[in-house]
């Protein structure tokens, strides 16, 4: 399954992905899982996509990771956000917010 | 981003590869469940949730190798893989891999050779420091444009002048060894003369005592030497007390004051054992002409500059000896003085050893090529499944690098060994040689050309295999689109192949009968039966000691059993000529700007012309009777039949009298008694020119008739009237050595030296390349043969005759035999232009050269298609057509 919107422009993902963890630390899943229902249906992440990105964010050192049990006690892989991925988020929307106001002027103008 | 953190996270995944392998599994099975489990709350039964979740997953699989294919680490592990599966590949074909690999090995293996002899000899600098400040400074005629040794007013003159080096000095030409005695037995060792400043010139410093004080060359000063460590190791034991002990060099005595280290070496020919002070006194007149000056350039001063100044020394030099025939003054980088004898063989070869590689890398693609359609299969079957294009090419050509490397670590090997036996073995009289080595920059040429060479051979294959045709090659048919342009292919690279052997051998072919040529060019002496030795009496002879010992001990040899006649000369056929001199006959005045004209000019004994059997043309030879003692001179000389043919023409030459020495009507007249036969001085290739003779003890010569060399004429074995030669020296003066002995035909055949090598070498280069070229043109007419199997079988069914299929098979082999030799016709016009100066009257174009190579080329091609089409006659239609 593909994601919906196949058009997410290169790094929206990683984005969007340290935004979720910026509340708290998850799982893969869970991760998917969230953006899919804040973003109400409108990102499918698959996992060909999410699986590759968290490795490049941890690589980066955006993301640590851990195992631990989940709530319905099985293992699983924790993702959670460092003081790096907090600065980078932090860059990233505001680069995002100034592109989209851009972008969303010259599309009404 | 960090790239440290990179690079060691990248690392530490590798090395826990499979830590890391099964937590990317356990955290997929998770993330299956996970969605599994979240599909059955929102309602699904616990299959369709799991049977959706892992669909929603796609393959486990890709998703690991998206992930892993996020490191950098990952192309390493790729490459890895690559290389596995290529060394794998090539094992399970280990017939393809042998011919392969030894094709590869001799390519790669000759031209690391040949390039670690260009590198040390014409690319690397002279191993001293600032070495292109280092300048060697000549004078020559006007107009001429090779470079000759000074005279001692020419470098008086410019050493007191000039203001462009820092450091002026000189080695004396003339020798080139000593006769060591008072050290046991007499003996030559090779050894040179030069001027004080001569060794704080090159900057290195010796390794016990010191170099020359300034001043030491000056005349009235006590004789000084630098040794060499061999020297010091061999002859005097490694004595820690060298310093200050002394040796009788020609009969003098010299102080040691240092020893040079085992790495200098210059002049850069023979290894010098001595160095000893040339001591310089005022010039008298301005020949003989034998000094090798040279200096350091001061900083910031070109060589232009230096040349202009030595232009204007040479001038003023030019006017205070007006009677000389005015000279100008050359300058030359000391590397370019070094290498530029050699330069134009090393290249040649280095050219024709570059041509095999390229001929080896031909067979080596044709070979791959031939196994493409093998490979197309596995190859169609990995594209089938989901490899890119790309991706095959990658891994092919990984294939075909590691062929090419696994072929560079054997040619490194080969090469290795052959620069060994190079350097035991070749002709030894090369600059240099002493640098010669497998260093880091060979290591990496040989890195490069592997590399190159594995793209160039593997590049055509990898991208014939990969041609996108999926159908065809899966259905197992011998008639694939690809397979026929893959063939095409093929053909392209057997013609330039073709071309390049014929080049080669075109190459080889001039210079093979350019050797025969001069092989055959008679040095103008009867070489057998015939010993030559070198004998120099030392300073204590004055000049009528000189003229008795020669007469004394030439009687002493002459009454040995067996020898038929004794003499002595100057210079030696066929290339050791001593001087040369200028000469007037009567009658052509004294204008000091005519043209120079130079003979070849020694002292001979009476039976030299015997002892050698030069034929006498008119008039007589010298008689011991010419001259008797405490009589004035008579003056006679003998002169040869090229002189006595461009100076008298028509006229008799005997009774003819000449002056040698620079034009000046106040020298003695000579008169000519004889005229001899040619005789060659200054080496078999070089044209004959005019030679005087005149005797040994002549006034003005006995003087000059110290060092000579000894002919005798036997009447058996020339070797074994050696012992009694060596006695009879040993009875008059047992500090004199008997050196260089040889015989007459030993002479001849040393001076051939380096053409008979360069022609050897470039032959066994052509050779190869045939051989190379063969083996290309069997396996692919093989090849096609294997191809046409069926078509061939058909056409025999419907009739045709063995004949017929013969000569279509052979047709196909000769078409591209001759686009092979019309490439190889073209290239050799181009290319062998270059191998002008290399040749003895032999053109560039030499015809016969061309057609016999060609003819020999066509016959071996013919023979290698024959083979194959033969087996194409016996083909079974019954098999060929049941095989579909």
């Amino acid at each position: 399954m593909a994601d919906k919107n196949t058009a997410l422009i290169q790094g929206t993902l990683d984005m969007l992905i340290l935004k979720t963890l910026a509340l708290e630390a998850m799982h893969a899943h869970g991760i998917g899982l969230r953006i899919e229902q804040i973003s109400q249906g409108v990102f499918l992440v698959n996992p060909g996509s999410l699986f590759p990105a968290l490795k490049r964010l941890e690589r980066a050192g955006w993301l640590d990771s851990e195992w631990r049990s989940t709530e319905n006690s099985r293992r699983a892989k924790y993702y959670v956000l460092t003081s790096a991925g907090r600065k980078q988020l932090k860059s990233e929307t505001r680069d995002w917010k100034t592109q989209s106001v851009a972008i969303a002027r010259i599309l009404e103008a | 981003m960090n790239i440290f953190r990179n690079v060691t996270a990248g690392l530490k995944e590798l090395m826990r590869r499979n830590k890391s392998e099964s937590e990317l599994s356990e955290e997929l099975k998770a993330y299956v469940q996970d969605a599994a489990e979240a599909k059955v709350r929102a309602g699904a039964t616990p299959e369709e949730a799991l049977r959706s979740a892992r669909l929603e997953v796609g393959g486990i699989e890709t998703v690991k190798h998206q992930v892993r294919a996020v490191g950098w680490e990952f192309v390493l592990e790729v490459l890895v893989q690559d290389v596995r599966y290529g060394v794998r590949m090539l094992f399970k074909s280990p017939l393809f891999t042998a011919v392969a690999l030894t094709t590869i090995a001799i390519g790669i293996g000759a031209n690391t050779a040949m390039f670690s002899l260009v590198d040390a000899i014409l690319l690397r600098p002279l191993p001293y420091p600032d070495p292109h400040r280092l300048i060697v400074v000549g004078t020559n005629q006007l107009g001429a444009s090779t470079m000759s040794p000074m005279g001692t007013a020419d470098f008086l003159g410019w050493r007191d002048r000039q203001q462009s080096f820092e450091q002026v000095a000189l080695f004396d030409g003339a020798g080139g060894s000593f006769a060591l005695s008072g050290m046991g037995a007499p003996e030559r060792i090779p050894g040179v003369r030069v001027s004080a400043n001569f060794f704080s010139i090159f900057g290195v410093a010796p390794i016990k005592g010191r170099g020359f004080h300034p001043g030491e060359d000056n005349p009235g000063v006590p004789g000084v030497a630098v040794i060499s460590e061999q020297f010091w190791r061999d002859h005097l034991d490694s004595d820690p007390n060298v310093l200050n002990r002394t040796l009788t060099l020609d009969g003098k005595q010299y102080t040691i004051v240092g020893v040079m280290p085992a790495g200098f070496q210059f002049p850069p020919r023979e290894p010098v054992n001595v160095w000893a002070i040339r001591t310089l006194n005022p010039a008298t007149s301005r020949p003989p002409f034998g000094l090798h000056a040279f200096g350091r350039l001061k900083l910031g001063i070109s060589v232009r500059q230096a040349a202009a100044e030595l232009d204007d020394i040479v001038a003023q030099v030019n006017v205070e000896y007006p009677s000389s025939p005015p000279l100008a003054g050359v300058v030359t980088p000391m590397k370019e003085w070094m290498v530029s004898e050699v330069s134009t063989a090393l290249l040649v070869l280095l050219g024709a050893i570059g041509l095999l590689l390229l001929i080896a890398v031909v067979n080596v693609a044709n070979l791959l090529l031939a196994r493409a359609t093998v490979r197309q299969r596995e190859v169609a079957l990995r594209m089938a499944l989901g490899a890119s294009r790309k991706r095959v090419v990658r891994q092919l050509l990984t294939e075909s690098a590691v062929l090419s490397l696994l072929g560079g670590v054997v040619g490194l090997l080969l090469a290795y060994v052959a620069v060994r036996a190079f350097l035991s073995f070749g002709p030894g009289q090369m600059p240099r040689l002493n640098e010669v080595g497998i260093n880091s920059g060979v290591l990496l040429f040989t890195f490069v050309i592997c590399v190159g060479s594995g793209i160039l051979f593997g590049l055509a294959p990898a991208l014939e295999t990969s041609r996108p045709a999926l159908s065809d090659p899966l259905k197992d048919t011998n008639r694939s689109s690809s397979s026929a342009s893959a063939h095409r292919t093929h053909r392209a690279l057997l013609v330039f192949q073709v071309g390049l052997a014929l080049l080669l051998m075109i190459s080889s072919g001039l210079l093979i009968r350019s050797f025969v040529r001069l092989s055959d060019v008679s040095p103008g002496v009867q070489p057998d039966h015939v010993i030559t030795a070198a004998i120099s009496l030392s300073n204590k002879y004055d000049e009528p000691q000189i003229g008795q010992f020669w007469r004394q001990f030439l009687e002493k040899v002459q009454a040995q059993p067996g020898v038929k006649s004794a003499g002595i000369t100057m210079s030696l056929a066929p290339n050791l000529l001593a001087i040369t001199n200028p000469f007037t006959v009567e009658g052509q005045g004294y204008d000091p700007h005519r043209k120079l004209q130079l003979a070849e000019e020694m002292s001979v004994s009476p039976d030299y012309f015997r002892a050698l059997q030069i034929p006498l043309i008119k008039g007589r030879f010298f008689s011991p009777s010419d001259r008797v003692e405490g009589e004035k001179d008579p003056m006679i000389v003998i002169i040869n039949e090229t002189m006595a043919k461009q100076h008298f023409g028509s006229k008799d030459p005997i009774g003819g009298r000449i002056q040698t020495g620079d034009p000046d009507p106040r020298s003695p007249w000579e008169t000519i008694v004889g005229v001899v036969g040619d005789v060659k001085y200054s080496g078999l290739e070089y044209g004959p020119r005019p030679t005087i003779y005149v005797p040994y003890n002549e006034n003005g010569w006995v003087g000059w008739s110290r060092a000579m060399y000894l002919v005798v004429r036997s009447s058996g074995n020339a070797q074994q009237i050696v012992p009694a030669i060596r006695a009879q020296l040993a009875s008059m003066d047992d500090t004199l050595p008997l050196a260089r002995v040889r015989t007459m035909d030993e002479l001849l055949d040393e001076s051939l030296t380096q053409q008979r090598f360069r022609t050897w070498l470039i032959s066994g280069f052509a050779a190869l390349a045939l051989l190379l070229s063969a083996i290309g043109i069997y396996a692919l007419i093989s090849y096609s043969v294997s191809q046409r199997t069926r078509e061939i079988g058909v056409r025999v069914a419907l009739g045709a005759q063995r004949s017929n299929v013969l000569s279509m098979v052979l047709k196909e082999g000769l078409k591209l035999l001759l686009f092979g030799l019309l490439l190889g016709w073209i290239g050799a016009l181009g290319a062998t232009r270059v191998m002008r100066s290399l040749l003895y009257s032999t053109s560039a174009t030499d015809a016969v050269s061309f057609v016999a190579t060609s003819i020999t080329l066509i016959l071996v091609a013919l023979l290698a298609c024959y083979i194959p089409a033969r087996r194409a006659t016996k083909v079974d239609p019954m098999v060929a057509l049941r095989y579909e």
